[in-house]
């Protein structure tokens, strides 16, 4: 499939994508999109992802969607599930 | 006097003298490694290869040893050595900011730009609150890695030691000559050395 | 410690100044040395930095070397430092081989790589500079510059790089090893750094504010600084007299993030106390800390905890540095180990320049220019990794 087009991208084929884009970033070994709950929380329990990690989310976002994200702590927010992080990115990505 | 120690190259695996089985080489035989002996610790995947290396050869190590894991301890140091520092991983992050058309420093890649980032590693996955260092020689000096490590000794708390050669320049080029010693087993450094270089089979 | 260690010599070079003079005089007249960017050529113009003050020709120049000798800044710094320490302690080029070298640095000829990578690549020359690139490397020159030493030893443990030499090299005192050993690191910015620190979201576009509410991150620095310690036995056949007394040191591991600090700041407890634990004194024995307090939200949170669970009610007077210098990494275990001793010398208290606003559960910082008498001193460099030491430095004529 190709995801190229920022204006025929669903909301689903987006969140697919982004599962995709993060087990990649993250190096999330054994896991496919399948395995990822859309809207289970990214940190804490579930993945169990770290402080780094969410600097990883924040370069992802720059590299694949050009958001640039310069406060950190915002990233609580915007990362609290792969779905409310698609959300955010279809509403302020530039790419 | 050295009850457990571990070799890894790229080639092979020594856990106390006998061969691991494996299919594997390079970096694939450390992920290899992990899953046939390790598994729980998915955390292994987000390394670089140095630190890779270096847990696997430790978890391979502390297994042999057999004894109780993961409760808080300062009573054992890690002290490791190596010629490369953190070069393989260098690298990786040098490639995320060499670009100025696709320049995106990479955190995760910048935290392994440390040689030392291995026996943080180590001391995290194990709760070892003791001594930790990391020195780095022109090649493996069993006469000096000796010296240096018995120092961690002086240290009234330390009661036994990981120590040895922990290399990687890169993920087809790295090697693993690690052991444990305990306080009091040895005369002094000049046996420790020359039993480093036995079992190891250190050539001049 | 039953047999104390002497430093006998002492070198510094900063962003605020060569030597231990200027350096005095900064921290007397609260003079930080951290201003924009002037030698590193990075487009990251918007970070206030330590840079030390001198470019790489003017090194050359003023410590004799050719332009066509092969070095790094890394090294130049280190070499202008060790001259001062050596000349300090009086140790001339035929005594050296009865002297030890261990010196801490983790971008070694970093500066020089990235100058001409892509010339390497593209095979335009400059690959006399790959040789000096490692950290041993880097080691080897400002020693070799100097004369023949016993040993020559590179540690490489981040942050606490200078303060692990510091205890290596005591140990191999303590141990018999040697009588004499030169300790310490060094450290240029370059852009590798800058930029691996930048995508952690650690550095402040402001002047750093350690231990204010405030705080936003570090400002990077740069620098370079070596202690000469020598056994007591030995500084009485010489006939040198010790500038300061290294009574105890701890190093532990906080066992907690690559990165990070443990929010109870259980590795920097370790190693202040075992650090007292080896001098034989007691948390009130203490006069002044100089801390990490790199201005980071985690470092300056982790290493309060980590003070108030040593010192309860009674934690001594606590300043960072880095305001001064900025962050100088592998050599800010040294650096502040010799402000620690003007501190006694002279006695005051170094300033944390740039707090206003006390921090929700965090130490209060001296923050006036303050005169005191001053027995003995902490020091404390904490490296990724977990890495965490402790030095305790005491004045040298104590009954």
């Amino acid at each position: 499939m190709n995801f190229k087009s920022l204006n025929h991208t669903t909301m689903e084929e987006l969140i697919y994508r982004l599962k995709q884009e993060i087990i990649e970033a993250l190096n999330l070994e054994d896991m496919k999109p399948e395995d990822i709950d859309e809207n289970a929380p990214l940190f804490g329990e579930g993945l169990g992802l770290d402080s780094i990690d969410a600097l990883e989310l924040i370069v992802l976002m720059e590299k694949n969607y050009g958001i640039k994200l310069q406060d950190p702590s915002k990233g609580k927010e915007i990362f609290k599930s792969v779905t409310v992080m698609a959300e955010y990115i279809q509403k302020n990505r530039t790419k | 006097m050295i009850q457990h120690f571990v070799h890894i190259t790229p080639e092979f695996a020594f856990v106390d003298g006998k061969a691991l089985n494996h299919n594997e080489k390079g970096a694939a035989l450390l992920t290899e490694l992990y899953r046939a002996h390790i598994g729980d610790y998915p955390k292994f995947f987000k390394m670089d290869t140095l630190s890779k290396l270096g847990f696997v050869a430790s978890e391979l190590l502390l297994q042999a040893e057999g004894e109780l894991r993961f409760e808080p301890r300062e009573d054992r140091a890690v002290v490791l050595f190596n010629r490369s520092a953190s070069l393989q991983a260098d690298t990786n992050f040098q490639a995320t900011i060499q670009d100025p058309e696709n320049f995106f420093p990479s955190p995760a890649a910048f935290v392994y730009t440390l040689a030392n980032i291995v026996t943080g590693e180590i001391a995290i996955r194990n709760k070892y609150y003791g001594e930790t260092s990391f020195i780095v020689l022109e090649r493996q000096q069993p006469q000096v890695m000796a010296q240096q490590a018995l120092a961690a000794f002086l240290d009234p708390m330390t009661e036994s030691l990981i120590s040895g050669w922990l290399d990687c320049e890169d993920e087809n080029h790295f090697e693993a000559a690690i052991f444990l010693l305990k306080k009091g087993q040895y005369d002094n450094a000049e046996t420790v050395s020359k039993e480093i270089t036995k079992i190891f089979n250190i050539k001049y | 410690m039953t047999n104390p260690i002497l430093i006998t010599g002492m070198g510094i070079v900063s962003a605020v100044g060569l030597g231990k003079a200027k350096s005095l005089e900064a921290l007397l007249d609260c003079r930080s040395g951290v201003g924009k960017l002037k030698y590193l050529k990075t487009e990251h113009t918007e970070f206030p930095v330590g840079e030390v003050k001198l470019s790489d020709s003017e090194m050359r120049t003023m410590l004799g070397l050719p332009k066509n000798v092969v070095t790094t800044r890394t090294a130049l710094m280190g070499m202008l430092a060790l001259e001062e320490a050596l000349k300090e302690a009086g140790l001339s080029a035929d005594m050296l081989p009865e002297v030890g070298f261990v010196s801490g640095t983790t971008v070694g000829g970093m500066d020089m790589s990235e100058l001409y990578y892509l010339d390497y690549i593209d095979g335009k020359g400059h690959m006399e500079y790959i040789a000096v690139h490692d950290c041993g490397s880097c080691s080897e020159m400002i020693a070799d510059h100097f004369g023949k030493f016993a040993f020559i030893s590179t540690l490489s443990t981040a942050c606490s790089s200078a303060a692990n030499a510091i205890i290596l090299g005591a140990n191999m005192i303590r141990c018999g090893e040697a009588e004499i050993v030169v300790v310490g690191g060094s450290e240029c910015i370059t852009k590798f750094h800058l930029n691996g620190f930048n995508s952690l979201m650690i550095l402040d576009t402001e002047p750093c504010r350690p231990f204010d509410a405030t705080r936003r991150g570090l400002n990077l620095g740069e620098g370079a600084a070596y202690l000469i310690l020598e056994s007591a036995e030995s500084a009485r056949r010489r006939g040198v007299k010790a500038q300061a007394v290294l009574s105890g040191y701890g190093n532990a591991c906080d066992a907690f993030h690559q990165t990070a600090s443990s929010p109870d700041g259980e590795g920097a407890y370790r190693a202040m106390k075992e650090a007292l634990e080896l001098a034989q004194l007691q948390p009130d024995d203490v006069d002044y800390i100089n801390a990490h307090g790199t201005g980071t939200s985690n470092n300056d949170v982790s290493e309060s905890q980590a003070m108030k669970r040593l010192f309860g009610d009674q934690v001594p007077p606590v300043s960072s540095t880095k305001p001064f210098t900025g962050h100088t990494t592998s050599a800010s275990g040294s650096i502040e180990a010799v402000f620690c001793i003007l501190a006694l010398q002279h006695g005051f208290l170094p300033i944390n320049l740039n707090w206003s606003q006390p921090m929700e559960d965090g130490i209060i910082p001296v923050s006036k220019p303050t005169k005191k008498e001053l027995r003995h001193v902490l020091c404390n460099a904490f490296g990724f990794g977990g890495n965490d030491s402790s030095i305790l430095l005491s004045k040298s004529d104590l009954p």
